[in-house]
């Protein structure tokens, strides 16, 4: 069920498998890989966000590097139409496959290369985010993107969502931590995208490819930068009675000079799910807004940092602030933010997760609407979110089944995108456009700045193969409508 | 067709958007390429283009929207770095930007050429602190991309193209960039370190794993330390900002490894106006444990007379060198260059200032085939900065 004014268009179009095309990928990767029964194919029909439903009609699991360029040649040859994944943790529907085939890389899970001189790592696109950091930390590095879906999801599904995390704040985005990708495109031919080195002459094709969402092709092999580890962490939580106070404090910090690691802000109903959950951190329940503000770095000068951040929330009418005393105390602290969504599942069978950014001073104001429109729908809104960012995630828990609850739903979501579109924010801070949120593309970019988009993908995968009908929409892509295949819708 | 080195041209001033727009397009209709301009402060930089008009940018200047609670700021490409500077001053933040050359250059060139400076060490490069453009394609249309949120990854991303694509792709018009808030205090020290080899290696080893988080730190060789009013070492130069507390804290731990001294904070100025009068500038980006390898690389292959200034931002692996010919040398410019420009299986050589000789030497940097398609799929017709990146017609 499609959240927005635009009905999602069947990705697959026209195209019917053959079913020598099965065979020839059994050959290829063994036959215990290629899932081509509905019923083993049911688990593929969704990722980390409820409300599409979309079936492959065929499933191939490459198992190595070699196999995932066999595949590819092989559904180049067969002009088959397919959808890389990874973990299927993504949140705008961007891994599912409607009627074509779904190649899954979650089995590339080798990591390749650790160069601890180099303070960079090579991996395959299956490698999950937190087993990285395992194999990183004892040598006193980090790979510092952490999205909140850090222990399920994939470096490859991070690099094609340009994913972020409550530590992009001070680290930065997925994108600022890549130096090359090697990538199978849809024709079959390897490109290598960046290497080694931090800056190189000509385009940065890296970072076109960072975020492209499985559109522009499979990627093979991912060369990240990985940091130095902080040498000392700091966790506070500050409370505050009025969701005004806690969007103060977080414009104050920013303003400050302190960069803190991370800067996220819980309001009250996303605070009382929580810990009446079994992942509470004894956050109070009577709060409006909590902030969780961690500070990293060098020991010497931190606890003058944390001071002046206590002070910063204490003038914007903090009750408390808490720093933890060890790391169990900490993490227990980041155990409710990271697990909040789980704990959301609670309340409702389904979770709409949003994910709109917005400039920072306009929280409060943006917030305010939010709470107005939930009234007027009738709505339980939780908004969690990285606040020094303003990357807002307001969440709906509902029963997808009742369909005028649904309706409802729908409703305040496009009116709180709204929202957040007029106060000059964009529709997508880390989660990525994929099937959910293409009918907003419209509403802030031209029709140009989509063709030229369009003409970018072309340049990578002109059949448009590779993860179709996805990010930007088809009818702004004038040139495709100008190719035979385009006339063919 | 004229060759454009940089010489006398017409010029025209441009006002609107839509003037570029439809000089864009004119340019495209008939066949005509362009040369696009900022200040032209550093016209010659990169390869010579071919081209009869100059498109300046210089008067389509000015901040558009600066709100300084999001520390965001959105500018006209004309607008120098300097009025960029003044602007967020006051409200005590800054672009951390600090690209060689005049600071009345403008934030147009420095996003179209990626052009950084030691701040690169803690804020990155302009790739990192732009958040969204507007540019015109070389079809003359407008394309916006990115916007002036922190954070964005609606659609493919076309702003990271634009940057460092040297004017090739479009005419960058309008830029949103990141702003940071100043330290409350900030500190420069050197250290005197060996000039060369194992122990010169050993010495920036330690440096990446001290407890320090510099702004910059930047080795220098000793005509640069000396030009910058530093004892005339090899020297590592660091760049602290924070509490005084860290800031005390982290000049005792660089004192640490080495004979230390303080520095005047202008010395940082200095060194981006150092190349003034180089003839040539080439720079060179490498792992960060091959930097001392390339470091003595580059001075052994500076023979025959020419002065060759060395620095490098050690925490990204990149060196500087700036060459000055002597006048009436025997040696060509080709021939120092080429003696120079390949010390290393490993480092890649980035465009810098090497005017003619850059084809040559480097070799095409967009000439591999995706390049090649990018190219064609915003600038059909090649009348952006023709030739400037080296690649084949
Ligand atoms: C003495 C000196 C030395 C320099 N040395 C270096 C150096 O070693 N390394 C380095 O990276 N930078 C160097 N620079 C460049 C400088 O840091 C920046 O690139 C910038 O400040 C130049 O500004 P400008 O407006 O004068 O650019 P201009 O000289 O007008 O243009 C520089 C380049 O940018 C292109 N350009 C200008 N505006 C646009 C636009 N709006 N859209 C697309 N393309 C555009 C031009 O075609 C040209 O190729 C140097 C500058 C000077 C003056
Ligand atoms: C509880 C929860 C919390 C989350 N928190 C965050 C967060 O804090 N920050 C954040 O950014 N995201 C978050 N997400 C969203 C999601 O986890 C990220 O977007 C993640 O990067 C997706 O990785 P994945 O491996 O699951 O990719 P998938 O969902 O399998 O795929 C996502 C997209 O990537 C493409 N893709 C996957 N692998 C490849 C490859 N090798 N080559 C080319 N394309 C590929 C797919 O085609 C698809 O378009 C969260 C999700 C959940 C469920």
């Amino acid at each position: 069920m499609s959240l927005n004014a635009e009905p999602a268009r069947p990705s697959g179009g026209d195209y019917t498998l053959d079913p020598a095309l099965a065979r020839k990928l059994a050959e290829i990767v063994g036959g215990t890989h290629v899932l081509s029964r509905q019923s083993q194919l049911l688990v593929y029909n969704s990722d980390g966000l409820p409300g599409y439903r979309r079936q492959p009609s065929l499933a191939v699991f490459p198992g190595t590097r070699d196999e995932v360029i066999d595949v590819v040649r092989a559904l180049h040859e067969a002009g088959a139409p397919f959808v890389p994944r990874g973990a299927g943790t993504g949140l705008s529907g961007g891994a599912l496959a409607d009627g074509i085939v779904l190649l899954g890389l979650n089995r590339l899970k080798r990591i390749l290369d650790i160069d601890v001189e180099n303070r960079t790592a090579t991996v395959e696109p299956g490698v999950v985010n937190l087993s990285l950091n395992r194999a990183v930390g004892p040598k006193g590095l980090l790979y510092a993107p952490d999205p909140s879906s850090e222990a399920a999801c994939t470096i490859g599904g991070n690099v094609a969502e340009n994913a972020g995390g409550p530590h992009c704040l001070k680290y930065g985005v997925t994108l600022n931590h890549i130096l090359a990708v090697k990538a199978v495109l849809p024709d079959g031919s390897i490109v290598q995208l960046g290497d080694e080195v931090s800056d190189r002459a000509g385009y940065d094709l890296v970072g076109a490819f960072v975020g492209s969402e499985g559109c522009f092709g499979v990627a093979l092999e991912i060369t990240v930068r990985l940091l130095k580890k902080p040498e000392v962490i700091r966790t506070m939580l500050a409370d505050f009675l009025t969701v005004d106070g806690g969007a103060r404090a977080t414009s104050a910090i920013i303003a400050s000079g302190i960069v803190p690691a991370a800067l996220e802000f819980l309001d009250g109903p996303t605070t009382r799910v929580v810990e009446s959950s079994i992942y509470a951190a004894g956050y109070p329940t009577d709060a409006e807004a909590i902030l969780l503000v961690e500070l990293d770095g060098l020991l010497d000068g931190i606890d003058e940092d944390v001071d002046r951040v206590r002070r910063i929330c204490m003038d914007a009418g903090a009750r408390t602030v808490r720093v933890a005393r060890d790391d169990a105390e900490r993490l227990k602290l980041w155990q409710g933010r990271k697990k909040a969504f789980g704990a959301m599942g609670r309340l409702a069978p389904h979770l709409v997760v949003q994910d709109a950014v917005v400039p920072r001073t306009k929280i409060p104001e943006i917030l305010a609407a939010i709470h107005g429109i939930s009234q007027k729908h009738g709505v339980l809104v939780c908004n969690i979110f990285h606040a020094g960012d303003g990357n807002l995630h307001p969440n709906i828990p509902y029963n997808a089944d009742d369909v005028e609850q649904s309706e409802r739903v729908h409703q305040a979501m496009r009116e709180i995108m709204g929202v957040c579109i007029a106060a000059g924010g964009t529709i997508t801070g880390e989660h990525g456009v994929g099937l959910d949120k293409i009918g907003y593309m419209e509403k802030i970019f031209t029709p140009n700045s989509l063709a030229a988009m369009c003409r970018l993908r072309e340049v990578f995968d002109p059949e448009r193969r590779s993860n179709p009908g996805k990010v930007v929409p088809l009818h702004s892509c004038r040139e495709w409508y100008a190719t035979p295949a385009g006339r063919g819708r | 067709m004229v060759r454009d080195t940089g010489g006398t041209r017409p010029v025209t001033a441009t006002v609107t958007l839509d003037d570029i727009g439809s000089r864009v397009a004119a340019a495209a209709a008939g066949g005509r390429a362009l040369r696009i301009a900022g200040r032209g402060t550093w016209l010659d930089a990169g390869g010579p283009v071919e081209a009869g008009e100059t498109l300046s940018l210089a008067s389509y200047s000015g901040i558009v929207d600066y709100v300084p609670g999001d520390l965001t700021i959105t500018v006209r490409a004309g607008t120098p770095l300097t009025e960029i500077a003044s602007a967020t001053r006051e409200h005590g933040q800054w672009l951390p930007l600090d690209p060689p050359g005049s600071p009345d250059g403008t934030i147009g060139a420095t996003v179209a050429t990626g052009s950084y400076g030691p701040l690169a060490t803690a804020f990155g490069r302009p790739r990192d602190q732009v958040l969204g453009l507007e540019s015109v394609s070389g079809t003359g249309e407008v394309i916006t991309v990115g916007s002036r949120v922190v954070k964005n990854v609606a659609g493919f991303d076309l702003t990271r193209l634009l940057v460092g694509s040297w004017g090739t792709l479009g005419v960058i018009t309008q830029l949103t960039l990141r702003l940071r808030a100043r330290n409350d205090v900030e500190r420069s020290a050197g250290i005197v370190v060996p000039e060369r080899g194992r122990k010169l290696a050993a010495v920036l080893a330690a440096a990446r794993a001290a407890r320090i988080a510099p702004l910059a730190l930047e080795l220098l060789d000793p005509s640069v330390a000396h030009r910058l009013g530093l004892p005339a070492e090899t020297v590592l130069l660091a760049r602290f900002g924070g509490n005084s507390e860290s800031v005390t804290a982290q000049l005792a731990e660089l004192a640490a490894l080495g004979q230390s001294f303080a520095a005047p904070d202008d010395c940082w100025d200095r060194l981006r106006a150092l190349d003034a009068d180089a003839t040539a500038t080439l720079r060179f980006s490498t792992p960060l444990a091959d930097l001392p390898i390339l470091w003595d690389a580059l001075a052994d292959g500076a023979t025959g007379g020419q002065e060759l200034l060395r620095h490098a931002t050690v925490m990204r692996g990149i060196v500087r060198c700036l060459v000055q010919a002597p006048a009436g040398s025997a040696r060509s410019l080709d021939d120092v260059l080429t003696g120079i420009a390949r010390p290393l299986e490993s480092a890649r050589l980035i465009p810098e200032r090497l005017g003619n000789a850059w084809s040559r030497i480097a070799g095409a940097s967009i000439d591999d085939p995706i390049s090649r398609r990018v190219k064609l799929a915003f600038d059909p017709a090649n009348v952006l900065n023709p030739g400037i990146l080296g690649e084949s017609p």
